[in-house]
């Protein structure tokens, strides 16, 4: 369907090449602050236009079959920015070697965006794997206590991504061109084996049991400012990549999948929810939090449904928003050597903003009304109820409730009573999480244009 | 006609962003006077009610815009006799936990914040028209009361306050499932409570008796009632005494209310209605007994919110109009005799430093006044004839009576025991002029404004009970 061309879609894809140009300019200029605003606002732009194109639902294949324009990319696209500008602004102070942190990060949106837009297989291969590899180097440069989870990273993503590819060389003889349509002969064992590597794969990088167990000793190994990447952004990657494979490629195997889902995002929540109960680390404590959370957005897949999309992508930015703010504060709190549950006695004294806004995020992970995640939730469940998934809703509904355990420790440290010294936020970390927080209430509050938007973005897949 | 309920909320929240933003020395007196004219409020919609009841089904109900539209949930208020009743109760008891329930005057800002966020909650929920805005204002109001006992709290609160929100949010899932259920059952889809209570006779017979024992579950821990009790004692006794009034006379109510609900909307409870009679029963012997072993005065009360609620749950399981209306008035006065209770528990707590019965002795002869409401508390608790539980007590039996024949009477035996130690209790500490304890504050005039209001709702419902019966007049099930 190629039709006249906006001028937005050209400045969006200009924009982007832009973009990982001025910041790998970086390192040669070496100005901190000018980088800062200078990646800041071409994300900003990116976002913007990206809404532009979203809300003017545009479709379009543009750049010679590379880049496929419609809601859904562009919701991705906006998403992601927005999750990227936030990690940029706290890695600002907070990134030992910001330039190199700079580069990277193009690399990384460049990898996000073309996952996000791929009009084929291979793409989100190339693109998965640009996201993944500098983002294990990000952690490197962050000094050597950093390696170990470094190079659990990496080596872990190189499994994944081998594993993905080799899906892709299973569904070469049906269609040479790998394109991200609809393969409709599939006959044979080879697709279902294809299907289930490309569900491996991907299960690295979304951290669904049982390929998750990395992902707490790099969580919590890697500097917070880039778990909150990992957790908030290159998580969902894996997801995006996930619907676009399942539901445009493999969608005549939509039985097969959804059954494997419900095991899957069984295991996941019961997996993440339970060991987080004994986590003393609050660090190691969220990389939990964030594996079970990774299990609801799962049950999306599983209802397999134009809903289910919905809803999973709902939570998706629902939880973009929550750990993103959850991990700025972490990192602010670890410099002032605030580690464990312990630790965090008493923070209402020391910040009461922090305290706040913590809370805030908590109760919207445990998903208590009015708050985001308790739209997420909510979607997600009826959903799965509404495929006739009632066990799969019941045993999410269960994994809440042990959830409520560990978050409410948390809670109640933060606010227990013991006088500290007041420690003022540095405007970095308080914008960010302000910004989650307001997203968070506010869509929490009056969710109805956020609804309609991912029903727009998930009819459009 | 005005939007009464639209502008309590509407009220209520702008009072809320106020105290947050103001300091600490104005938002006692900020949020006291919201609180009073929402009350204010409250006893107009009582008036507009009754003006409309003579002609009309004699209910309210107001539309706002939509939550979430693809299900049709929009802030949707319906004010029935019983919501209107408690809607009532919790604006009053709401008001004078506010300007009283601070015996302390600590932490004024907190404490304002979170009892305008829980009355906000309790009057939202009682007016909800919608299972979904029902869930909605549960769990803020869960989430107000959890941090209100664990900020404001005595020593033990932190066990308090983690086995309080474990067993209320168990209540809150169990109930997000079934209206889940709900939802996906009714031809149309709908959470609207009027549309489902018309249209449960299309949900499979097997599935309602699942739903109702979702709701049924989650409604007897919010109670409580026997088996699921145990967060209760516990959360009373270390919570302030704002939580504590906050706690007994308004989110008991809750699990009141939805179980109310819940009868009304699946019809199929009348098939468990013996069973439900007969763990209420039991549930108000053992809360009786337990209740003797007490020595803690906060304690001892925390226990008859549980034989009350029992009854209220006989009165409920009954399963009549005048079961309903009983159980109605058994709360309302329940609500405002239980405040009253705490709040002089809490003011004798905060005199002697002390509640435990053995060592306070001689209250009367420090301070006449907490003496006395005391033991009126301890009689509108015990249903004497002229305070308003009396009346409550007397439509539960009778519809009790009506459905169980004599069985229906047994749990009656479980107040009188509960009456004998209250009575106890007062001759042995409140009364007793014995080796009077020496107090080491004294009792302020705000208490004693907050005990003449409570006071002046359990007379004015007790003497003049048609006040409250005549919104019943259209009501029946």
């Amino acid at each position: 369907m190629q039709q006249y061309i906006s001028m937005d879609e050209y400045a969006l894809c200009i924009m982007i090449l832009l973009f990982i140009f001025v910041n790998a300019l970086s390192i040669f200029h070496k100005r901190k602050k000018a980088q800062l605003i200078i990646s800041t606002t071409f994300l900003a732009v990116i976002t913007v236009l990206a809404i532009v194109l979203l809300e003017s639902n545009t479709y379009d294949i543009f750049a010679a079959n590379l880049l496929n324009i419609y809601p859904f990319s562009m919701f991705f696209v906006a998403l992601f920015s927005v999750g990227l500008i936030m990690v940029n602004i706290i890695s600002y102070r907070y990134s030992k070697d910001y330039f190199a942190f700079s580069l990277l990060l193009g690399f990384v949106a460049f990898g996000m965006y073309s996952v996000a837009m791929a009009y084929s297989l291979i793409e989100i291969v190339l693109g998965i794997e640009l996201v993944s590899l500098p983002t294990a180097f990000m952690i490197m440069v962050n000094g050597k206590e950093n390696i170990e989870a470094a190079v659990k990273l990496f080596i872990l993503s190189a499994i994944g991504i081998t594993v993905l590819a080799f899906a892709l060389v299973l569904l070469f003889p049906f269609d040479p061109q790998l394109s991200l349509t609809s393969i409709s002969s599939m006959t044979g064992y080879l697709p279902v084996l294809a299907l289930l590597l490309v569900i491996a794969g991907l299960a690295f990088e979304a951290s669904i049991f049982p390929f998750n167990l990395w992902v707490p000793d790099v969580y919590s190994g890697a500097p917070a400012n880039i778990t909150a990447m990992l957790a908030g952004i290159n998580k969902k990657v894996a997801f995006v990549a996930l619907f676009e494979i399942l539901f445009i490629t493999m969608i005549p195997f939509s039985a097969a999948f959804s059954s494997m889902f419900q095991v899957l995002a069984v295991f996941t929540m019961f997996f993440g929810n339970i060991v987080a109960l004994v986590q003393d680390n609050v660090k190691r404590l969220f990389a939990y939090s964030s594996i079970s959370q990774a299990g609801y957005i799962a049950i999306g897949i599983a209802a397999a449904t134009a809903y289910g999309v919905e809803s999973s992508i709902f939570q998706i930015a629902a939880h973009l928003f929550m750990i993103i703010g959850t991990f700025a504060i972490i990192l602010w709190l670890e410099t002032k050597n605030i580690k464990t549950v312990q630790d965090y006695l008493g923070l209402s004294s020391r910040n009461r903003f922090a305290a706040f806004a913590l809370t805030i995020f908590m109760l919207s992970m445990i998903g208590v009304p009015p708050l985001m995640g308790f739209v997420g939730k909510f979607l997600l469940f009826t959903s799965a109820i509404n495929q006739g998934l009632l066990y799969l809703t019941l045993i999410a509904i269960i994994n809440s409730f042990i959830s409520i355990y560990y978050y409410a420790r948390v809670m109640m440290s933060i606010y227990s009573k013991r006088p500290h010294e007041k420690v003022s936020m540095d405007w970095s970390i308080a914008t960010v999480s302000l910004i989650s927080l307001i997203v968070v209430i506010l869509f929490g509050l009056y969710p109805q244009p956020f609804i309609s938007i991912a029903s727009t973005v998930s009819m459009s897949l | 006609m005005i939007p009464i309920i639209g502008i309590m909320l509407l009220l209520l929240s702008i009072g809320l962003a106020v105290t947050i933003v103001f300091n600490e020395k104005y938002s006692k007196v900020i949020s006291t006077v919201v609180s009073l004219i929402v009350m204010e409020l409250a006893i107009l919609l009582l008036y507009v009610f009754l003006a409309g009841a003579a002609g009309s089904p004699g209910s309210i109900s107001e539309n706002y815009m939509y939550y979430i539209s693809n299900f049709g949930i929009s802030l949707n208020f319906v004010v029935n006799p019983v919501s209107l009743a408690l809607i009532l109760m919790a604006s009053v008891v709401s008001f004078v936990t506010m300007l009283s329930g601070n015996v302390e005057n600590e932490n004024l800002k907190v404490s304002s914040i979170l009892v305008l966020l829980f009355e906000l909650a309790a009057i939202g929920l009682f007016a909800s028209g919608n299972l979904f805005i029902f869930f909605i204002f549960w769990d803020v109001g869960v989430v107000a009361l959890f941090f209100m006992i664990y900020l404001l709290g005595s020593a033990n609160r932190r066990m308090a306050a983690i086995k309080f929100i474990m067993y209320e949010l168990l209540a809150s899932l169990l109930l997000l499932f079934a209206i889940m259920l709900i939802y996906f059952n009714t031809p149309l889809h709908s959470f609207d409570i009027s549309y489902i209570t018309a249209n449960y006779s299309s949900i499979p017979v097997g599935t309602q008796a699942l739903i109702f024992s979702l709701f049924f579950f989650a409604f007897l821990i919010n109670m409580p009632v026997f088996p699921v009790h145990l967060w209760l004692p516990d959360a009373h006794t270390e919570a302030s005494t704002q939580g504590s009034m906050l706690l007994s006379g308004v989110l008991t109510k809750f699990g009141g209310y939805g179980m109310i609900l819940a009868f009304i909307m699946l019809p199929i409870a009348n098939e468990f209605t013996p069973v439900i009679a007969i763990l209420a029963g039991f549930s108000a012997f053992y809360a009786a007994f337990v209740l003797m072993t007490q020595h803690d005065i906060k304690r001892i009360i925390a226990y008859t919110t549980i034989v009350e609620m029992s009854i209220v749950l006989v009165g409920i399981s009954a399963f009549s109009t005048l079961g309903i209306m009983g159980a109605t008035y058994a709360m309302l006065a329940h609500g405002f005799a239980i405040s009253m209770l705490f709040l002089v528990s809490g003011t004798i707590g905060y005199m002697f430093s002390d509640r435990d019965i053995r060592s306070v002795k001689g209250v009367v002869r420090n301070s006449i006044s907490t003496a006395y409401t005391f033991l009126t508390g301890v009689f509108a608790t015990t249903g004497v004839p002229l305070t308003a539980a009396f009346v409550g007590d007397v439509l539960i039996f009778i519809a009790a009576i009506q459905k169980f024949s004599l069985y229906g009477a047994i749990p009656l035996f479980s107040i009188m025991l509960m009456g004998a130690f209250l009575y106890y209790v007062v001759n042995k500490s409140i009364l007793s002029t014995k080796d009077a304890s020496k107090p080491v504050e004294y009792v302020g005039t705000s208490q004693r404004v907050g005990f003449s209001i409570l006071l002046f709702f359990i007379f004015l419902f007790g003497v003049l009970p048609f006040i409250a019966l005549s919104i019943f007049s259209n009501f029946s099930i």
